[in-house]
């Protein structure tokens, strides 16, 4: 492998609260010595609750944030030694897109101007061709180039994240951090932004931080993936070993809850109990032990690190990952659907190809 | 605002629905309808779900139910029975004398739609101080009860507190168990796990079900996730645009799903199957309230579609007991080439 996109080592992020003149606050530790490596032209999924730290990393990337502690290299520079004059050359190469599309982008400035201003702002498109350049840009999204003109509520919602992705794809990153960019829409809506976003990669050769909770999501999107509990990675592996073979306890909750469009398949009775840890409160053991079915006394004193189960490029952060029952929670082939739901889609399947020719 | 009472029109339950809803059209002021003539009923302990996209107007009707339409929306109905009552014909003071007691309401964002200021306790004893004839003690009793009921653990700890010093899953149970504290006939939850993460989510959904069970609560749970349809639903009704485009039960929408439509949604979803290939969107938008297509709604993103599609709107037609569609072109293996 060449040198990876991106590469975080031993990072650390706490937050103090409720400190004052006379005592200290309490100290939340929300990233928690996380590694990891992004190569160039994958797509990193990384997986866990609110509060997981999931976005926290991905600004820590960008150094929206700052590091307590850590390494972040990225293209082999480290980011963190970076002056202000150094870390505006390193933004352009790396983006971000958010969430909710309506809150990231102004209400009062067109769309085409929104997409036009780091252009300008980086200097890199001559004055006269700034405009054809945002047009280029609105096509390669999905969008009409005379929509520019338009504002950002008179947009959908899935059109408005197309014109963030518009907007972060305006300085020609290497690298964009995608914070929940499909959690907000419906699914056919979500469909397009995936597939766009997988066109950018493949096309681009794009590496994204894909950063979500939805199982499916990930599992279709990624290449790689890391899943975090409680500010640490308990595991990480390229995206088919992860979901087709889950070793962490933590990794297979999250599949055995991710709701299966496939009726009947799945009993009702999947427990899934409690509730992540308080950041402000660092057990000695491993930090899932407390909602852990497969805990043993072990757990409770030492932490489990990445290097307990290692196979290939697949680890887990578990005393008992080798142990574990062979396990594929998330089944939802379409082959288990009923004959004439298959027979159907196919039918649309059909019908789709020949209205487009 | 006509009543006409329509009985013996309802096919799909035995016993009276607790909600009956016939010809439901929902607008603004200067809007055409938004919700098109809607039907549907469910029955004590049935959980029904209506699935769509945004826009589709599943939240127009929930509100148009509970009496919460702000005051220029404009809801007409045939029929709009809570337990044979015509909600229609009733005062402000009269639909408050039933929500939160007859029927209550769970919306997506608990933290929203929680007091800051109140403990959540005060919030959840407040129906029952206002529908109930109970002492405060009584009531705390009472309410203390439920949120065992909704597994709240440390509910006597809890109970005092404030929204802001609770998770997002305990608020969400938080919410159900003010929802359900006076028993209601209907619960109307609102896309009440879209916020959580899959964990509690799972939680909430068995939370759900379990007390539809044992209370005998109808059920009106509105969502766009298909595999949470998959998981809880009895009954399915498929919305688009206003209109229902295929109801049935979740067998029918599952194992044989008709409506163009329907399928479409199917596609679109990432299944293990789909890896390293794109995935099918729908082609199009959804058409806003001032410009519906005349005819089927959906016939400009149908691959399907034939001329009469784009004149005439297809009726919902039961195809086998319980299953209906409204797609001139359903069954498809028999009218597609």
């Amino acid at each position: 492998m060449s040198v990876p996109i991106l590469e975080m080592t031993g990072l650390v992020k706490t937050y103090e609260t409720g400190a004052t003149l006379f005592r200290d606050g309490r100290v939340a530790r929300v990233v928690d010595h996380v590694s990891l490596t992004i190569g160039r032209g994958e797509t990193f999924g990384l997986v866990g609750e609110s509060g997981s730290g999931k976005s926290t990393i991905g600004r820590l990337a960008l150094r929206l944030i700052e590091a307590d502690q850590g390494e972040i290299r990225f293209d082999g520079i480290d980011v963190r030694q970076q002056t202000p004059e150094g870390m505006k050359r390193l933004r352009r190469r790396m983006q971000i897109i958010f969430q909710d599309p309506f809150s990231s982008l102004d209400p009062r400035v067109r769309v085409g101007e929104a997409i036009a201003q780091p252009i300008r702002l980086h200097g890199l498109r001559p004055p006269v061709e700034v405009s054809g350049r945002v047009a280029e840009l609105l096509d390669l999204v999905g969008l009409a180039p005379h929509q520019a003109g338009r504002y950002p509520h008179e947009f959908s919602g899935g059109q408005r994240q197309r014109i963030a992705i518009a907007r972060a794809l305006a300085v020609e990153p290497d690298f964009i951090v995608c914070d929940e960019p499909v959690s907000a829409l419906d699914v056919s809506i979500q469909a397009q932004v995936l597939n766009l976003l997988g066109d950018l990669r493949d096309r681009l050769g794009m590496s994204l931080l894909f950063i979500s909770h939805d199982m499916a999501v990930v599992r279709h999107l990624a290449t790689h993936v890391g899943v975090l509990y409680a500010g640490t990675l308990v595991e990480t592996g390229p995206a088919a070993d992860v979901f087709g073979n889950p070793r962490h306890p933590y990794t297979r909750m999250l599949l055995a809850a991710t709701p299966n469009p496939v009726p009947g398949l799945r009993a009702r009775g999947a427990e899934i109990d409690g509730e992540p840890p308080s950041p402000y409160h660092r057990a000695s053991g491993c930090p899932f032990a407390s909602r852990c079915t497969e805990r043993i006394d072990a757990c409770l004193e030492a932490r489990p690190g990445l290097d307990e189960w290692t196979q290939g490029k697949h680890s887990a952060a578990c005393f008992r990952s080798g142990e574990l029952p062979h396990l594929v929670p998330l089944s939802d082939d379409e082959a288990q659907m009923a004959e004439p739901y298959r027979r159907r889609l196919g039918l649309l399947r059909a019908a789709r190809a020949q209205a487009r020719t | 605002m006509s009543s006409q009472a329509n009985p013996g029109s309802f096919t799909e339950t035995t016993s009276s629905p607790v909600l009956e809803v016939r010809g439901l059209r929902v607008g603004f002021a200067k809007s055409v309808d938004i919700v098109d003539g809607l039907d549907l009923t469910i029955a004590a302990g049935e959980l029904l779900c209506i699935v769509g996209e945004s826009g589709s107007g599943k939240s127009l009707t929930a509100l148009s139910v509970m009496g919460l339409m702000p005051s220029n929306g404009r809801v007409r109905a045939d029929v709009l029975n809570l337990e044979g009552v015509d909600l229609l014909g009733l005062s402000e003071p009269g639909l408050a004398g039933l929500r939160g007691n007859r029927m209550a309401m769970v919306f997506q964002e608990p933290m929203t739609s929680l007091n800051p200021v109140m403990t959540v306790g005060e919030q959840i004893i407040e129906a029952l101080l206002r529908h109930r004839a109970v002492s405060r003690a009584e009531a705390r009793d009472i309410g203390m009860a439920m949120l065992r009921r909704v597994h709240i653990p440390a509910a006597d700890t809890r109970f005092d507190m404030y929204p802001h010093q609770l998770s997002g899953g305990m608020r969400q149970r938080m919410m159900i168990a003010m929802a359900l504290v006076c028993r209601p006939q209907l619960l109307i939850a609102d896309e009440p796990t879209t916020a959580l993460d899959v964990t509690i989510q799972n939680q909430i959904l068995r939370l759900i079900d379990e007390l539809r069970a044992e209370l005998g609560t109808a059920v009106l749970f509105i969502t766009h996730n298909l595999a949470v349809v998959a998981e809880i639903a009895d009954r399915i009704a498929v919305m688009y645009a206003g209109r229902i485009v295929e109801q049935g039960s979740r067998t029918d929408i599952f194992d044989d799903p008709q409506h163009p439509y329907t399928l479409a949604l199917f596609a679109a979803m990432p299944r293990a199957s789909d890896l390293g290939q794109r995935l099918a969107a729908i082609d199009g938008q959804v058409p806003q309230p001032g410009s519906m297509p005349p005819g089927c709604r959906f016939a400009p993103r149908c691959p399907f579609v034939i001329d009469r599609c784009r004149t005439e709107t297809p009726p919902l037609v039961e195809l086998s007991p319980g299953h209906k569609a409204a797609c001139w072109r359903a069954p498809l293996e028999r009218n597609v080439a």
